[in-house]
């Protein structure tokens, strides 16, 4: 590209070609997806089984990955930010709208005792807003899915008891994170991003 | 009505190129605006200065590690005269 003059046409035309260009870009976030997908999937299947199955007296204690999670996503956020080559105002809403999601949560279950432990539907609810808000961002179908599984398993949770709560929680994790997860990872993939 | 003058700063392919980008994205790195423009450094080093210069973009110049990264940003004043600009070619287009 040089510095020539143009035609107010072909400025027209210009102006259209690179916001196109700065639009384009697919983002991969399938990385927080299946990152958070699986220390849900292990932590509530565990809480279940010890709780069910076997008399130990932490069955709660896989939840403490939770912690090792947001450590890994703060400090990969973090990270990307500063070595990406530009910033897009999706990618900080993106950011924004999950660490606000990911206080609420941390705020729903440090009070579960207040809730009698029944905190499950509230996360599920807040994991739907997530997914779905994210899936209108990215116009990407699989997530815009997961929402609504999310939603109709809090309606669900609502009306079981916290430790059956947690079957409900593995199961909205496989087709709210999960699934779309893989799928975002294997589009990625065929971009070649 | 009279046509109005055209911005001669932003009348220009690679600049107008630059704040096209520029007013899509929050930031954008120097080599990423090199890359999709398909411009040379110097010269978009130059146009950049230009820019810059009239307050319609803002450049932060650091160091990542050793290497030098320049990170640009529209400003009020760019978006205005982008969104002036934009008008104005409207107006020589309408038939």
């Amino acid at each position: 590209m040089e510095d020539k003059e143009l035609s107010p046409q072909e400025s027209l035309d210009l102006i259209q070609q690179m916001i196109g260009k700065a639009r384009k870009r697919y983002t991969d976030n399938s990385f927080y997806f299946l990152l958070w997908g699986w220390i849900t999937i292990v932590a509530s299947v565990f809480h279940y089984v010890a709780a069910s199955y076997t008399s130990f007296e932490y069955p709660y204690a896989g939840w403490s990955l939770t912690v090792v999670g947001a450590i890994v996503s703060m400090v990969k956020g973090s990270k990307d930010g500063r070595t990406a080559k530009v910033h897009n105002y999706t990618d900080k809403m993106y950011g924004w709208l999950w660490a606000s999601l990911g206080i609420g949560m941390f705020t729903i279950i440090f009070n579960g005792q207040l809730l009698g432990w029944s905190v499950v539907p509230f996360i599920l609810l807040f994991a739907g807003i997530g997914t779905s808000v994210s899936g209108a961002m990215m116009n990407f179908l699989p997530l815009r899915i997961g929402a609504v599984i999310f939603w109709l398993l809090a309606l669900a949770a609502f009306r079981v008891d916290p430790n059956q709560q947690m079957l409900l929680m593995a199961s909205g994790v496989a087709f709210g994170y999960l699934i779309p997860g893989y799928i975002m990872k294997s589009n990625a993939k065929k971009n070649a991003i | 009505m009279p046509f109005e003058a055209l911005d001669p700063l932003l009348h220009s392919q690679l600049r107008l190129a630059v704040m096209s980008l520029l007013i899509s994205v929050e930031s954008a790195d120097f080599v990423y605006i090199k890359e999709q423009t398909g411009a040379t450094a110097g010269n978009l080093s130059v146009q950049i200065d230009k820019l810059s210069s009239a307050g319609y973009i803002s450049v932060e110049k650091k160091f990542e590690g050793k290497k030098p990264k320049t990170t640009c940003k529209i400003t009020q004043t760019g978006v205005d005269a982008f969104e002036n600009y934009v008008k104005n070619i409207q107006q020589y287009l309408k038939p």
